[in-house]
Parts: structure tokens; C-alpha cells; sequence
């Protein structure tokens, strides 16, 4: 058996690996769509943010799997919540997407004389417009559910990690930092494609910039389909 | 307004025709690496001299579910071997490392047990590396049901 520092180790690699040989193409089209949509803002901290509220949800259901001993369990019980977070995810990149190009009047929609539930109406425009950095941390914990291959790969080696320790606490902590260091291990893969979409000559261009948000319907419409048949 | 009509269409139709199933879909780019049927039963790979059968229970193999994997060696084992070990992985795709480790079951056959996890690109074919320390290596590809 591994030792629990090299496991982390081993983990933070599998994470680096899996960042850019997966969630560059899986995951890509969330954080470019999160760049694109900050304009000219920094995208350092609203990025972080975001990560942040992804890992502590990986962290989470590691620890569950390592505590309950099961992945197969825990999975079966999160698979509809999962569903619903990737059409979320879908229909969010859509409506940003929608927004960036000027073809989704927001103002119209959700502004403040839309009459019924008008606090509905308030929140989704707050949402969509982002213009709050700190909304990207509510956004990485849901987000942090999106059903993903790698992420259940590891869940299962923490749920092994769990079954290996001498006590439900201690297996729910190393499950728990096995997840946390996995997470942070995609961060650099992401965050470079999220630099990317963040260069300026390529968010100046009006004709690049509506067919980057023109990309991001596509992709969103891909993961509701993909959510749909999941 | 006309042309955001045309425009949504076009979006619309790519979306679908690049989620769609089949001959267009990456999934099935990997379908001619299929080396082994493993729903019907058994498959043997030879590796130098020795046999390598492998075996998937239940049957049909389902991702997310727990899988009971068995090998069994015939042919010219070299002597006080270690037990084989199983990478799961999948062609074209990075999904971390996924062993399921083996434990002698007697007569050179070696079980454990193991998850194939579902991947949301509803791509199907997966590869089990059966790796025979001091012997060598053999892929077993196949597609598992989501």
C-alpha cells in the first residue's frame, strides 16, 4: 500500500494529467465562457473563485465516498442532481453566450419592470451579468458536480483510501484531501485555457468576439444534449 | 431578426450534428480497436508463451457498477510469479488511474474487483491493460453499456 503523502502526490499528478489530456476539452468551454464574459476585467481572482468552489466540492464527495466505503453507492445517489447541474451548466453557457452577442435582451427580460416575481427576475440578471467576482464561487461549487470521468476515477481510489484507513473520520479526511489535491492538480490546465480566451486582441475584435459567443451556444447545447442522454 | 432566426438555426443543427451518435461521434472512431467481446464471455490474449484469459462478471458489463475481474494464466509462468494487476483506462482519452488490483484465486487465476466509470462524452470503448509482472503486457478492448 502507498503511503498517504505519496497517494497525494499521486493524486495532484493525476490531476495535472487529466487537466490537460481531459478537462481542457471537457471543461474548456466553462471557463472560456466565464473569461469571455468578464470583458476587461481581471480574470485572476472571479478564476480562483470559481476553482475554489470546484475543489471544495470534489473534497466533499470524497470524503463521502471514503467515509461510506462505496463509490458505486454515493454515485447512484448523485446521478439525477448531476444531470440537472450539466443542464444547468448548458443552459448557462447558452444564455451568457446569448448575452455576450447582444441577442439575448437582458435588460428586457430580467430587468426590474418585468412585474411577477420580480426578485426572480433580479437574481437570474445578476447572475447572467456576473458582475458580482464572488458569484463565481456558488458557480464552482455547483459546478463541481458535472458528471466527469476523471473525477469518478478518483472518487473510486478514495473510496479505496477510505476503506484502507482505521476509522470512518480519519478515511473521510484522507478521502477528502485525496479529492482536494486531484482538483487542485486540473487547476493550471484550465486556468491557461481560461488566459487564453482572456487575451485582449481576441476580446477587442466585435467579429471574433460574437463568433467565440456564437462557439459558446454551440458547446452549451452540446452539454444539455449530453445531459439529456447521460 | 431574420437573420438571428437563421443564425439560431445553424447554431442549433451544429450543436445536434456534432452531439449526434454514430459514424460522426468520436465514440465510434475508437470502434475498429475492439479487440474482445466480453459481454458474450471470455476473451484470451496470448502474450509471448502464456495465455491470458479474462473474464467481467456480471454480465452485460455497465459503468458505475461493481465488476468482479478474474485472469487466468496457462503457458510458460516463470516461476514464483507476482500477481498480474489491471489498468483500466480508455483509447484517445485521459481518465486518471483506475487499478484494480488481483488476488490469487489458486490454479493461476487471480481475481479483484473494479468500477468502469461512466464517461458524460458517451464515448463506450474501454481498455483493460492486464499487466503480468516479468511476462508482459495485453489490451482488451472493449464497450461497455451506459
Amino acid at each position: 500500500m502507498l503511503s498517504t503523502d505519496t497517494l497525494y502526490l499521486l493524486y495532484l499528478s493525476a490531476g495535472f494529467t487529466v487537466g490537460f489530456g481531459h478537462c481542457v476539452g471537457m471543461c474548456g468551454p466553462i471557463v472560456v465562457t466565464f473569461s469571455l464574459n468578464l470583458k476587461k476585467r481581471s480574470i485572476l481572482v472571479p478564476q480562483l473563485l470559481y476553482h475554489l468552489g470546484r475543489i471544495t466540492t470534489y473534497a466533499i464527495l470524497g470524503g463521502v465516498v471514503a467515509a461510506a466505503g462505496s463509490f458505486t453507492m454515493v454515485a447512484a445517489h448523485i446521478e439525477r442532481l448531476q444531470k440537472g447541474v450539466m443542464v444547468f451548466a448548458g443552459a448557462l453557457i447558452v444564455l451568457l453566450g446569448l448575452a455576450m452577442a447582444g441577442w439575448l435582451p437582458i435588460g428586457r427580460i430580467f430587468g426590474d419592470h418585468s412585474s411577477p416575481g420580480r426578485w426572480i427576475s433580479k437574481g437570474f440578471g445578476k447572475l447572467l451579468k456576473l458582475k458580482s467576482t464572488m458569484v463565481y464561487l456558488p458557480l464552482g461549487l455547483l459546478l463541481g458536480l458535472l458528471p466527469c470521468g476523471p473525477v469518478y476515477t478518483a472518487l473510486l481510489g478514495s473510496a479505496r483510501a477510505g476503506m484502507e484507513t482505521d476509522s470512518v473520520y480519519r478515511g473521510m479526511l484522507a478521502g477528502m484531501g485525496l479529492m482536494g489535491a486531484f482538483g487542485m492538480g486540473t487547476v493550471p490546465a484550465l486556468f491557461l485555457v481560461a488566459k487564453l480566451a482572456d487575451m485582449g486582441w481576441l476580446k477587442s475584435r466585435a467579429l471574433i468576439y460574437k463568433a467565440g459567443a456564437v462557439l459558446m451556444i454551440i458547446a452549451g447545447i452540446i452539454f444539455i444534449i449530453k445531459a439529456v442522454r447521460f | 431578426m431574420k437573420r438571428l432566426i437563421i443564425i439560431f438555426v445553424v447554431v442549433l443543427l451544429t450543436a445536434f450534428f456534432l452531439a449526434a451518435p454514430g459514424p460522426i461521434s468520436a465514440g465510434d472512431k475508437y470502434q475498429e480497436l475492439i479487440n474482445c467481446d466480453l459481454h458474450a464471455g471470455p476473451c484470451t490474449h496470448t502474450l509471448g508463451g502464456v495465455e491470458v484469459t479474462l473474464e467481467v462478471t456480471p454480465k452485460p458489463i455497465k459503468a458505475m457498477q461493481d465488476l468482479s475481474f478474474k485472469i487466468t494464466l496457462t503457458g510458460k509462468l516463470p516461476t514464483a510469479p507476482k500477481a498480474p494487476y489491471i489498468d483500466l483506462g480508455m483509447p484517445g482519452m485521459k481518465m486518471g488511474p483506475n487499478r484494480v488490483q488481483l488476488k490469487s484465486a489458486g490454479n493461476d487465476a487471480y481475481e479483484g474487483r473494479g468500477v468502469i466509470v461512466r464517461c458524460p462524452s458517451g464515448r463506450r470503448i474501454w481498455r483493460a491493460t492486464v499487466i503480468i509482472p516479468a511476462v508482459g503486457q495485453a489490451d482488451f478492448i472493449f464497450d461497455v453499456i451506459y
